[in-house]
C-alpha cells in the first residue's frame, strides 16, 4: 500500500525525510528490544543450566563456526577452503536446526543472521559458478577429478534444505501471515519462533530463497517465495541496508525476467530513490558493498525503460544519464545497433547465473554458461520489441496514418509494418501489481499511445497528462506560512 | 479481470498441495506432475505454475527428464501467448539445449540431440508468434512432420492457437481485409466464415471495390480513444498542511 502512494515524483523531500526518521526511531526501539532480549536469554542459560565440560568445548568451537560463517571468502578461495567452509555451514547449521530444543548462540552482531545467509548462498553461488567454469576449461585434470568425487558438496538440495529448515523451525511463514492478518505473531511463533536469532534467520532466508531461485532462473517461484512479506519500509528486512537491497534487485530483476517491466522500473525507482536519500548516513562497509549493485540496477532500469517508456523520477533520470547516458540514448532509439548495448548491460547487471547440477566433465562443449543462455532467452523479446521506439516516434505525429504511407517513411514492407504494430500492441499490455501478492496485478495498458486499425487507416490516440495542480498549489501554500 | 500468475482455475487439489509444500522438491511427485500434464494437454486446461514446478525437478534431478513432457509443457504454453510462460519455461531447461546444432553436432551428447532439436524448432514457433508473424507460424508449423508430432499429443492446439490470435487481432484491428486474416488464421472459405462469425462473433462481409472485409466490434482495446490523465488527489497529502494550520493559529 505505502509503496503504491509513493509514486517518486509526487513526493516533496519533506515528507519522505519524515517517514524515514519515523522508521529510525522505530528501528532503534526494535534494536533496544532485541538486545535486550539476547541480555535476558543469556542470563537465564547461565542461571538455569550449569554447562557441562563437553559443551563448553563445543561451544568453544561452535563460537569460531559462527565467526567463520559470516566471513567473506577469500576472492581466490582453493577448493579445499571452498569445501571446508561447506563442512562449516553444515554443521553449524546442523547445531542450530538439530539440538535438542532452541540453542543459545552468543552472535557478534545485529545483523549476524543477514550476513550468515548472505555469505552462505554466496558461497554456494561462486561454488557453482567456478564448477561450471573449470568443466568449460576442461584443462585443470585435478580439481576436474575432485569435483567429479564430491558432487554433493554445495548441492543444490542441501542448500535449499537448510533455507526451508530455517523458514519452518521459526513458523515464519506462519508469523508473517498473522502479522498480516493483524494478529500477535507470538501466538504461532513455538519455541524457536519466539527467540530473535531464529526469527532473524527464517526471516532471511525467506530472502535467501527469492535469491537461490532467481539464480537458478525460476522467476515466478522467487516471487511467490515473498507472498507473506509486505514491502514497504516497515519490513523487517528495511532494517538491514544489505538485505533490503538485495530484496529490490531480486524481485525487480525476476519482474523484468516476467516481462512486466512497470513493477521492475517501480522495485528498481523504489530501491534508488532510498539510497540517494540515504547515501550520506551510511557511510560504512555496509554502504561499500552495495554500490556495485547499485550500479547495475542504474543499468537494468535503462533496460526495462528502454523496453516500457517510463517517466522516471528526476533523480534516477539524472544518475542514469550520468551513468549510461550514452547507452541509454542508443537502446532508446532501437533497431539492430542497440542490441548489443542490451547484451553488454543485461550481462554486466544480471545475476550469477548457475546450473543446479554438476557440469559433465566429459563434454566441455555442451557446458554453457548458464548466463549465455538466460541472455539468449530474454535478447529473442527484445528483438521483437526493436522497432517499437522508430514506430512510436512517427506514430506521435498523426491522428489518422495510410499503412502503406507510414511504410514507405519506415521504408519497410506494408504486411511488415502491420506486425509491428500489432506487436506494438502486444507489448504495451503488460500485467501490473496493484495489491496483494507479488504475483498477482491487473493487465492494463503503459502505453501512452494507442492505435486501431481499420483496413489500411491507422487510427491513432494519445493519453495526455493533465496539469499536476497539487504540488504546486501546496508548495505555495507552505511558503504562505 | 487479472489473476494471480500462481492461479489455475482447473487445478485439482492434491496439486494444490504439493505446489504449497516441500514436496514440490520430492523427485517422486514427477510422476504426478507428469500425469497432470498428460491431463492438461486432453482437457485443454492449463496450469502453468505446476508445469514450472515440474521442470525444475528436472532440472534438479536431470536423469528423470522426459523429453515428450518437456515438450508437451512447450507446445501447451504457446497457446497462451503473448504471455511470458514460454520463455519461463525455456529458463528452466538445460543451458546447453539452445546450442545452435552446428556445435552439438561435432560430438553428439548422448540422447539429448533430440530434444535440443525439438526445443529449438518450438522456440522458433514461439518467435514468429511474439513478432506477431501469424502467417509465418502457420507455414512453419506445416512445413515439417516433426511439427505434427510434437504437437499431436495437445487436444485442439490448432484451434486454440486460432483462438489466441483472433484476441490479438480483435485487439489492434476495426476492420481488415479478408485476405489478410484468412492468411493469420490459416483457414479458406466456409471454414473462415464459420469461425470468424461464431467463434470471433465479428462481421464477413464486402468493402469498397468488392474486397472482402471482416468488420470487428468495438472493444475497449480497440477503440483507441484519447484521455487525459487527471491526478489524483488523496487527502493525506494535506495532511501536513491542515496540521500546521491547528499548531499555528493565524
Amino acid at each position: 500500500m505505502s509503496l503504491a502512494q509513493r509514486l517518486p515524483y509526487q513526493n516533496g523531500n519533506a515528507p519522505a525525510r519524515r517517514m524515514e526518521d519515523a522508521s529510525d526511531d522505530e528501528e532503534e526501539a526494535l534494536v533496544n528490544n532485541y538486545k535486550e532480549q539476547v541480555r535476558f536469554d543469556d542470563e537465564l542459560s547461565e542461571v538455569e543450566l550449569p554447562m557441562p565440560v563437553g559443551q563448553a568445548q563445543l561451544g568453544e568451537d561452535i563460537q569460531s563456526r559462527i565467526t567463520a560463517a559470516a566471513t567473506p571468502l577469500e576472492y581466490q578461495a582453493t577448493l579445499e577452503t571452498r569445501f571446508a567452509s561447506y563442512d562449516n555451514y553444515c554443521s553449524l547449521f546442523h547445531f542450530i536446526l538439530n539440538s535438542d530444543g532452541p540453542v543459545d548462540l552468543d552472535v557478534p552482531s545485529y545483523y549476524w543472521a543477514w550476513d550468515v545467509i548472505d555469505e552462505f548462498i554466496y558461497q554456494f553461488n561462486s561454488f557453482c559458478s567456478h564448477r561450471n567454469r573449470v568443466a568449460r576449461k576442461g584443462d585443470n585434470a585435478e580439481e576436474i577429478q575432485i569435483l567429479r568425487d564430491n558432487p554433493n558438496t554445495w548441492g543444490c538440495y542441501s542448500v535449499l534444505n537448510v533455507l526451508y529448515s530455517l523458514i519452518q523451525r521459526s513458523q515464519m511463514n506462519e508469523q508473517l501471515a498473522a502479522i498480516k492478518r493483524g494478529e500477535d505473531p507470538a501466538a504461532v511463533a513455538g519455541d524457536y519462533g519466539s527467540r530473535p536469532l531464529y526469527r532473524m534467520l527464517g526471516y532471511f532466508s525467506i530472502i535467501g530463497l527469492l535469491r537461490v531461485h532467481c539464480l537458478l532462473g525460476d522467476f515466478s517461484l522467487a516471487l511467490k517465495t515473498l507472498d507473506d512479506i509486505e514491502l514497504n519500509k516497515k519490513a523487517m528486512f528495511a532494517r538491514v541496508m544489505a538485505a533490503h537491497f538485495t530484496t529490490y534487485y531480486y524481485v525487480g530483476f525476476s519482474y523484468m525476467m516476467m516481462r512486466r517491466y512497470a513493477d521492475a522500473i517501480r522495485m528498481f525507482s523504489h530501491i534508488l530513490i532510498y539510497v540517494s536519500r540515504t547515501k550520506n548516513f551510511q557511510k560504512n562497509a555496509q554502504y561499500d558493498s552495495i554500490t556495485k549493485k547499485n550500479d547495475q540496477m542504474y543499468a537494468l532500469i535503462a533496460i526495462c525503460v528502454a523496453l516500457c517508456p517510463t517517466r522516471l523520477d528526476d533523480t534516477i533520470h539524472a544518475a542514469l544519464r550520468e551513468k549510461h547516458g550514452d547507452q541509454f540514448a542508443r537502446m532508446q532509439r532501437g533497431g539492430p545497433e542497440s542490441l548489443p548495448i542490451f547484451e553488454e548491460l543485461f550481462r554486466n547487471s544480471c545475476p550469477k547465473f548457475i546450473s543446479p547440477t554438476p557440469p559433465d566433465f566429459d563434454n566441455p562443449e555442451i557446458n554453457v554458461d548458464p548466463i549465455e543462455h538466460h541472455l539468449t532467452i530474454f535478447m529473442e523479446d527484445v528483438r521483437n520489441n526493436m522497432w517499437s521506439s522508430t514506430l512510436k516516434s512517427y506514430l506521435k505525429l498523426y491522428t489518422t496514418m495510410d499503412l502503406r504511407k507510414l511504410a514507405g517513411f519506415l521504408e519497410c514492407e506494408p504486411e511488415k509494418l502491420r506486425t509491428w504494430l500489432l506487436v506494438n500492441k502486444q507489448r504495451s499490455r503488460q500485467v501490473r501489481w496493484s495489491e496483494n501478492g507479488l504475483l498477482d496485478g491487473d493487465i492494463v495498458s503503459t502505453s501512452d499511445l494507442d492505435f486501431a486499425l481499420q483496413r489500411d487507416l491507422i487510427h491513432i490516440s494519445e493519453a495526455k497528462v493533465g496539469r499536476r495542480l497539487v504540488d504546486w498549489y501546496l508548495r505555495n501554500l507552505a511558503r504562505t506560512y | 479481470m487479472g489473476v494471480p500468475f500462481d492461479y489455475a482455475p482447473d487445478r485439482p487439489e492434491y496439486i494444490e498441495n504439493i505446489l504449497n509444500g516441500l514436496d514440490r522438491y520430492n523427485p517422486e511427485t514427477t510422476t504426478v506432475f507428469q500425469d497432470y500434464v498428460n491431463q492438461q494437454c486432453e482437457e485443454r486446461t492449463y496450469d502453468c505454475y505446476a508445469n514450472l514446478a515440474l521442470l525444475k525437478l528436472y532440472q534438479f534431478n536431470p536423469h528423470l527428464t522426459r523429453d515428450e513432457t518437456i515438450t508437451n509443457i512447450l507446445v501447451k504454453s504457446l497457446t497462451v501467448f503473448p504471455s511470458p510462460d514460454f520463455s519461463l519455461c525455456l529458463h528452466l531447461l538445460p543451458p546447453h539445449i539452445l546450442l545452435s546444432p552446428t556445435t552439438s553436432a561435432s560430438s553428439p551428447p548422448a540422447g539429448d540431440a533430440p530434444l535440443s532439436e525439438a526445443v529449438q524448432k518450438l522456440s522458433i514457433l514461439s518467435n514468429h508468434l511474439s513478432a506477431a508473424q501469424y502467417t509465418a507460424f502457420w507455414q512453419t508449423l506445416d512445413s515439417d512432420d516433426l511439427y505434427a508430432d510434437l504437437v499431436a499429443d495437445v487436444s485442439g492446439f490448432e484451434e486454440l492457437m486460432r483462438v489466441r490470435i483472433a484476441v490479438m487481432v480483435g485487439q489492434a484491428v476495426r476492420e481488415v481485409e479478408r485476405g489478410v486474416l484468412e492468411g493469420w488464421l490459416s483457414l479458406r472459405g466456409g471454414e473462415f466464415e464459420r469461425f470468424v462469425r461464431e467463434v470471433c462473433g465479428w462481421e464477413v462481409g464486402v468493402g469498397e471495390g468488392g474486397v472482402g472485409v471482416v468488420r470487428v466490434p468495438l472493444n475497449k482495446e480497440n477503440e483507441a480513444k484519447g484521455t487525459v490523465v487527471r491526478e489524483n488527489v488523496k487527502f493525506d497529502q494535506f495532511s501536513r498542511m491542515i496540521r500546521r494550520a491547528y499548531e499555528q493559529p493565524a
